[in-house]
């Protein structure tokens, strides 16, 4: 077996037996969901949920990056790195896993945003635009673990890992276009909305979902990727012990 | 005798201080201790060799493999148990061992994870959560997930630190055995009295320089003679009586060295009660390798005697 399955599959089973952070990575997007797309008052449509729900899709695979990208720092401080490192697979195979898992975590939760939004009332989107979707998820997904994971090599300690991403996620949330369009936007928030990239993930979505190919994002994503991928495995070498 | 690890003028600096300094050891299929005293250079030593440090200057080489040049063919032949532990405690001992054959590669690992398992004297709790393992059962556990893809050398960083008298017997035990296995087990340590009874073949490091190396029986030989042990009560002034060295004072006890142990011992107490001191306690053993270890850290240095109870601390004696 591969060595990148095999470090993801250790780390979701680890995810799944510690029962609390399990059960709250699954409730806390529900509860998002629910409270913004049920309990806002707004006027520039009527089905205020089926507009937000790509936005939430996109901000439960911001969160779960987050947290995926302490799994890196936490190998580290507990000394497992030290085991792996020993091995024969190759080392990047350690942080492929990670990338992978955080994705995989990711895609788990916006599932469950995803068919409870549908039994909330938004309308089903065909299984073409549900792949699409998924597309774009598990892009967007791989594209925030590795800036996590570069981001937790890189500050390398956990507390301050924790601040910096508790100070990242609120702002980049609130000036994206996950809870309103451009046009209901005050003028100021415009430009930093179709600049930030969570916009790019949540217009994706909502393109596809009214039945539009977003191949300019999409290629965004995909470069985006590659080139955050390649300086994460560069630093990743240079880490030390 | 064929080499399995070589280290030629091996030396790592870590920015000012050199951690471990131009060593030469040779290694050949036997069980090698590398004793020495914490903050001496083992830690850095194993991790050289196990190719997740590249040395400053020198070369290192496994099974005739440079560690530098191809460090994934030597982590084949290796396996390697740092000195802090790391499980998984919420996988069961069988996980985390099953986690490791897969990682490793090896052809069957669930017959392989299953008959390590049972080596070790674990299969009775092997489905039990790591959480619930006694520190004894952990480190047992660790040398599973080591054993699994069957090494050629095995690299154990202090493996019996922070263990009871029992679980540490057993890991020597299994140590042991490994090495009637046709392994080759490097293992670093500092208990000198562990060292003596399980080790082929020590080297003594101190401040990254290994200062001898040979076997625990003519590494003892390097004192002859007996150590006498004294306990007394007031300020002893150890003015010279012939024959007798003066090696080290830990509170109330002072430790000498003499060719006869009985003679000296009953001029040492003549010279206490001359003093008008009261002598506690007086005993004459044979020297021990802590005894060849300070004489030799001793010969590099002056002949003004050391402080043994700070000494005593870096050795980790355990009284
Ligand atoms: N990463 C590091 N950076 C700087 N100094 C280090 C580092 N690791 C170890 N040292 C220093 O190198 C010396 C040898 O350390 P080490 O090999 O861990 O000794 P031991 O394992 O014998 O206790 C010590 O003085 C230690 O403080
Ligand atoms: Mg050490």
């Amino acid at each position: 077996m591969n060595a990148i399955i095999i470090y993801c599959v250790r780390d979701l089973i680890r995810w799944f037996r510690g029962k609390w952070g399990f059960i709250s990575a699954l409730v806390a997007p529900a509860a998002w969901l629910i409270f913004v797309g049920l309990a806002l008052p707004v006027t520039f449509t009527d089905n205020y949920l089926a507009f937000v729900t790509p936005g939430i899709l996109v901000m439960t695979t911001l969160s779960a990056s987050m947290q995926g990208g302490a799994l890196i720092i936490m190998d580290k401080i507990l000394g497992f790195y030290n085991k792996f490192m020993a091995l024969p697979p190759s080392r990047e195979s350690i942080l492929f896993g990670k990338i992978l898992v955080t994705t995989i975590r990711g895609i788990i939760q916006s599932t469950i945003i995803l068919v409870l939004a549908f039994l909330l009332g938004v309308p089903i989107y065909s299984p073409l635009q549900i792949i699409g979707v998924y597309l774009i998820l598990i892009l967007f997904g791989c594209l925030l673990s590795s800036v996590t994971t570069t981001l937790a090599i890189s500050i390398g300690e956990h507390d301050s890992y924790a601040a910096v991403t508790a100070m990242i996620t609120m702002p980049l949330f609130f000036t994206s276009s996950a809870m309103m369009p451009y046009s209901s936007m005050p003028e100021w928030l415009r430009i930093p909305a179709h600049i930030n990239p969570l916009s790019i993930a949540i217009d994706s979505i909502r393109d596809v979902t009214a039945g539009l190919i977003p191949g300019q994002s999409i290629l965004i994503l995909v470069i985006l990727t590659i080139f955050v991928v390649s300086i994460n495995v560069k630093l990743f070498r240079r880490v030390k012990l | 005798m064929s080499s399995t690890l070589i280290a030629e003028d091996l030396t790592c600096n870590y920015g000012n201080l050199c951690a471990v300094d131009s060593m030469n050891i040779d290694v050949g299929n036997e069980i090698f201790g590398l004793l020495g005293p914490n903050g001496s250079g083992k830690t850095t030593t194993v991790l050289m060799f196990t190719t997740l440090l590249e040395p400053t200057k020198g070369t290192a080489s496994v099974c005739g493999i440079d560690v530098v040049k191809y460090p994934k063919k030597v982590r084949e032949h290796i396996s390697y148990v740092p000195q802090d532990m790391a499980l998984d405690v919420r996988l069961t001992g069988r996980e985390n061992v099953r986690f490791f054959a897969e990682l490793y590669g090896v052809s069957r690992p669930k017959e392989m994870t299953d008959e390590v398992i049972g080596v070790l004297d674990l299969a009775e709790r092997a489905d039990d959560y790591v959480k619930t393992y006694s520190g004894g059962m952990r480190r047992r556990l660790e040398l599973a997930q080591a054993l699994v893809h069957d090494p050629q050398v095995l690299f154990l960083d202090e493996p019996t630190v922070g263990l009871d008298v029992a679980a540490r017997r057993k890991i020597w035990d299994h140590i042991r055995s490994l090495k009637k296995k046709g392994m080759t087990v490097f293992v670093t340590t500092h208990y000198m009295d562990e060292a003596d009874r399980n080790c082929d073949r020590i080297a003594f490091i101190d401040k990254g320089r290994v200062r001898k190396c040979d076997t625990p029986a003519s590494l003892k030989t390097i004192i002859s003679g007996d150590i006498i042990v004294a306990t007394i009560k007031g300020n002893f002034s150890f003015s010279n009586i012939p024959d007798i060295r003066f090696i080290g004072q830990q509170e109330d006890e002072i430790t000498f060295l003499a060719h006869d142990g009985q003679r000296a011992s009953e001029l040492i107490h003549r010279e206490v009660l001359s003093q008008g001191l009261t002598l506690h306690s007086l005993y004459v053993r044979k020297p021990t390798l802590d005894d060849v270890f300070l004489h030799l850290v001793d010969d590099n240095e002056d002949t003004r005697p050391m402080n043994m109870s700070t000494y005593r601390n870096m050795l980790g004696k355990r009284r």
